[in-house]
């Protein structure tokens, strides 16, 4: 049954990727370094007594049959490090583009998770508008795809921006460091690009990226309107012409040149991808282009 | 201006509730839209003010006027609007169609009877089928005059049957009165004056090509057509009583060749079938030459020219007129002494006198009789001339008898004084009349009239006394008794001393010399132009001439004091000369094309302006704008991602 977010053959073609970060977290590795602590890994690391509810699977029945007593295999434990993925879900979101920025989102969302399911990493998909909501831990494989599908399926936008907020939530949800990705738009009236120092500030990398709608950038529109803000209801009334249009583009390329300095300063990625961009392109290409994923 | 499907008011009532309708959706669609966005905060730039609103209830004015226009334009297509009214839109043509006698001519090489009038037809009618269907033409046939043949007529049946049914005439094409008609019919018409097309070749008199001004036409069309055709032609047969011999009529017969290579041209000539001779001529292109031949003959008879061999136009080449009979007066003198008076008698071949004694008279006169000194019985039936009748039962009263009298004075300005100038012409002895009611005074002496004339009360009968004997004494030597005499018989039978001219020569203008006493206007009277069956023609006295015009074919006597010229108008009236058309004249018959741009069918143009500017409206501000900008801002979003990358 093909997925509803990705189709199969573009799942295919999303196996052989790998989620990429640059910074080196202690005694944190990837799905391809071993680790010093026992537990359900692939590696034998050693024995100990049987105790009554262990998993009969780690039984050594060699030892068993030769020396009558249960002994329980302890394998290594590979620590991952932890990747978090903020999905921005506040109504602005949804508010232009066709396709809008949100579904593009969850569709970018589901990528990255499926090439971590593939690379045995573990992501938390953490929706956010206003605070976090309840995400979605996913990991072990790629046969955990499908319920990560469905969370994501039944997020809806809803909700205003605010990064600050979110920033002190995850910080004390996760205090843990690793990579942090941001899919969004990052229209908070309030700015932005404070809480994101924040979280990078907190040993996290960033990997901000930033969905926009084409209207978003180069409103198309020319007259009379009576803009509404989706997120705060503000009005503005205002005669769009080629003058305003261009100033509009210009100060929202800034507004991005803003977010990729931040990106850039945490050592952190940034990619700005307009819905208008096919996801494969935009992972292929644009992504790929910024080693974000490769 | 008009519409054709609708009137004014529904017009105005569409077009108000389509504008109407347009401005709403107009206001709904460019008025201020409301317009949930992502965020406002990239239209206020920081540090600067936000963007005024204009706060204009109607933004891109020109999409709504172009809207507007369009819808218009559309909906005058709809009406089929016209500029000019149903008047004014219809244009009255005149089709001046040549049927001059030249027109009869065969066509060269043409074997099957056509002639150039048949060629003339079918150009007509090509140009009348290229002729818009709402316009009215008035078809005239142009020789020496110009004659309506229909009036202003739309049916195309009538005026083609006008066409068709048009015959060539006798006289030559008067052109510039031809023309002149037509523009006159055109002003007179009261709708827009349409094309004024001619169609003939052009052949004009010599005439008219020396003074010739053509009406300013400002739209006038040649129908032209090739008339290379080789022609000799009678011009005109004349016949006139020879000054030396009385019974003999000189002919003169004028041909000439219209063709442009010379030719031999036979001239024969039949007096009552009889031939009387054949006479050659050599004729140079455009000569014109003429012959005389001499037919003796007192009787009528019909005189025929004929002109060999037969050429393209068969009308001129023969010709007939009928000679008069010469006639005689018949004078029967009662006197003594004959031998004074023959003299006096025997002069003119057209008297012939007969001497009589007194004692054979008789009252039977079938022409004259002169009583000298001799006063019979009963008096003679008739015109009698009484010469110094006796004192007892004179004709006229008697009051005295002079003798030797003087200062004989003779009473100008009477038929029987002219020429007499002779004063004091001596006389032996006269009578004295009185005079009496009718009685005309001719000579007088001092103590009364001596020679006096009267005319019946019905006009049948003339007399003259004369109260001496002009045959008597010195006056017999003098010019004056010759002259009184010549006058008298003269007087007493107009008819037989009449000098007779008759000539065959075209129909149309005609020209006939005149004496110059009869120039004058009081006696204009004397001067008749009648028809053989006696029709009254206008005429008009000018240069010591009289001037008629003759339509058709017709025996013509113009009657003039003594003379009387009868001309037999039996010949075609013939061109001289071709006429050049003007450089601006429209040439031949138009083509569909032109009859397409004259057509006053604007509608298609209508509707597609209208579709034109709501297309260009739609382009610049419709749909269309705002996919166009699309592509462009794709392309700029894919250059911000590389320069993002």
């Amino acid at each position: 049954m093909p997925n509803p977010l990705l189709d199969r053959h573009f799942l295919e073609r999303l196996e052989r990727l790998t989620i990429h970060w640059q910074r080196s977290f202690p005694g944190l590795v990837g799905g391809h370094n071993r680790s010093n602590f026992a537990g359900g890994g692939q590696e034998f690391l050693d024995h100990r007594n049987y105790h009554s509810g262990d998993d009969l699977r780690a039984v050594n029945w060699r030892a068993f049959m030769r020396l009558d007593k249960m002994f329980l295999k302890m394998f290594q434990i590979e620590p991952r490090v932890p990747v978090r993925l903020l999905l921005d879900t506040s109504v602005s979101m949804s508010a232009t583009g066709t396709p809008n920025k949100f579904d593009y989102a969850l569709q970018l969302a589901a990528s990255l998770c499926y090439v971590g399911l593939v690379r045995l990493d573990t992501i938390e998909v953490l929706p956010f508008s206003n605070a976090i909501h309840e995400g979605k831990t996913c990991g072990g494989g790629r046969h955990r795809f499908t319920p990560l599908s469905r969370f994501l399926e039944g997020l809806k936008p809803a909700g205003s921006t605010n990064f600050l907020a979110v920033s002190r939530q995850f910080l004390n949800d996760f205090p843990q460091r690793g990579l942090v990705i941001v899919i969004s738009d990052f229209l908070d009236e309030a700015g932005c690009e404070k809480a994101l120092q924040y979280i990078g500030d907190y040993g996290n990398e960033l990997m901000l990226i930033q969905l926009w709608a084409d209207e978003d950038r180069t409103p198309p529109w020319s007259g009379e309107f009576d803009f509404v803000d989706a997120e705060s209801n503000a009005r503005l009334h205002i005669h769009v012409d080629a003058d305003a249009r261009r100033h509009y583009t210009e100060a929202f390329d800034l507004f991005s040149a803003s977010i990729k300095t931040v990106a850039m300063r945490n050592n952190g990625k940034y990619t700005g991808l307009p819905t208008s961009l096919s996801l494969e392109e935009a992972i292929f290409g644009s992504m790929a282009r910024t080693r974000s994923i490769a | 201006m008009e519409f054709l499907n609708l009137t004014l008011a529904q017009f105005l009532v569409t077009f108000g509730a389509v504008a109407a309708f347009s401005v709403a959706l107009y206001l709904l669609d460019r008025t201020r839209r409301r317009l949930v966005v992502s965020t406002l905060r990239f239209w206020v730039t920081p540090g600067q003010p936000a963007p005024v609103s204009r706060n204009r209830k109607v933004n891109q004015p020109l999409s709504l006027l172009l809207q507007l226009l369009g819808m218009l334009l559309l909906l005058l297509a709809i009406a089929e609007f016209q500029f000019g009214g149903t008047l004014n839109k219809r244009r009255d043509h005149v089709l001046v169609l040549d049927t001059s006698a030249w027109m009869g001519a065969s066509l060269p090489g043409a074997n099957n009877g056509n002639t150039l009038m048949d060629l003339v037809r079918a150009n007509a009618l090509g140009w009348l089928r290229a002729v818009p269907p709402s316009d009215r033409v008035l078809v005239v046939r142009a020789d020496g005059l110009a004659t309506p043949a229909t009036s202003w007529e739309s049916d195309r049946r009538k005026i083609a049957r006008a066409i068709l049914e048009s015959q060539p005439g006798a006289t030559a094409l008067n052109l510039s009165q031809n023309l002149e008609f037509a523009r006159e019919l055109q002003r007179q018409s009261g709708a827009t004056a349409g094309e004024i097309v001619y169609a003939g070749p052009g052949r004009i008199s010599a005439r008219e090509a020396n003074s010739m001004s053509l009406p300013p036409i400002p739209a006038f069309r040649i129908l032209n057509v090739d008339d290379t055709v080789e022609n000799a032609g009678l011009r005109s047969v004349g016949a006139r009583r020879s000054d030396t011999d009385p019974g003999t009529w000189d002919i003169l017969v004028r041909v000439r060749n219209y063709g442009k290579t010379a030719r031999l041209a036979n001239v024969t000539l039949n007096f009552g079938k009889a031939p009387m001779g054949l006479h050659p001529l050599e004729l140079a292109p455009g000569a014109e030459k003429e012959t005389v031949f001499k037919v003796r003959t007192r009787a009528a008879g019909i005189l025929e020219a004929r002109l060999y061999p037969k050429d393209a136009f068969a009308a001129d080449n023969y010709a007939a007129l009928e000679l008069p009979e010469q006639r005689v007066l018949h004078v029967v003198a009662y006197t003594d002494q004959p031998d004074l008076m023959r003299p006096a008698l025997a002069s003119d071949p057209r008297v012939n006198a007969e001497f009589r004694p007194k004692s054979q008279y008789t009252p039977a006169n079938d022409g004259l009789v002169i009583l000298d000194r001799f006063h019979p019985q009963t008096s003679p039936q008739g015109n009698v001339l009484w010469i110094d009748p006796p004192s007892d039962k004179p004709p006229i009263p008697i009051r005295e008898r002079v003798e030797k009298p003087e200062g004989l004075r003779w009473i100008p300005d009477q038929p029987l004084t002219e020429g007499l100038r002779a004063r004091n012409t001596q006389i032996e002895s006269a009578s004295v009349f009185e005079m009496g009611p009718g009685t005309q005074r001719i000579a007088e002496i001092e103590k009364g009239p001596v020679l006096v004339a009267r005319t019946s009360d019905d006009g049948k009968t003339r007399t003259v006394v004369i109260g001496f004997n002009p045959f008597a004494g010195t006056m017999r030597y003098e010019l004056t008794t010759p002259l009184l005499l010549a006058n008298i018989l003269r007087w007493m039978e107009p008819g037989v001393f009449r000098e007779v001219d008759v000539a065959t020569q075209s129909t149309g203008a005609v020209s006939a010399p005149v004496p110059a006493a009869l120039t004058r206007p009081a006696e204009r009277n004397a001067v008749q132009v009648l028809t053989d069956n006696g029709t009254v023609l206008p005429f008009n006295i000018r240069d010591r001439a009289v001037q008629f015009f003759a339509g058709e074919p017709a025996r013509v006597r113009v009657i003039a004091g003594n003379s009387e010229r009868v001309f037999s108008l039996t010949l075609p009236e013939m061109w001289d000369t071709k006429w050049t058309a003007p450089t601006n004249a429209r040439k031949g018959v138009p083509a569909w094309t032109d009859t397409f741009r004259r057509s006053h069918t604007i509608w298609p143009w209508l509707a597609l302006a209208g579709l034109g500017l709501l297309l260009a409206e739609w382009i610049i501000y419709g749909n269309f704008a705002s996919s166009r900008i699309h592509v462009v801002k794709s392309a700029s979003v894919k250059s911000g991602l590389g320069s993002a990358a």
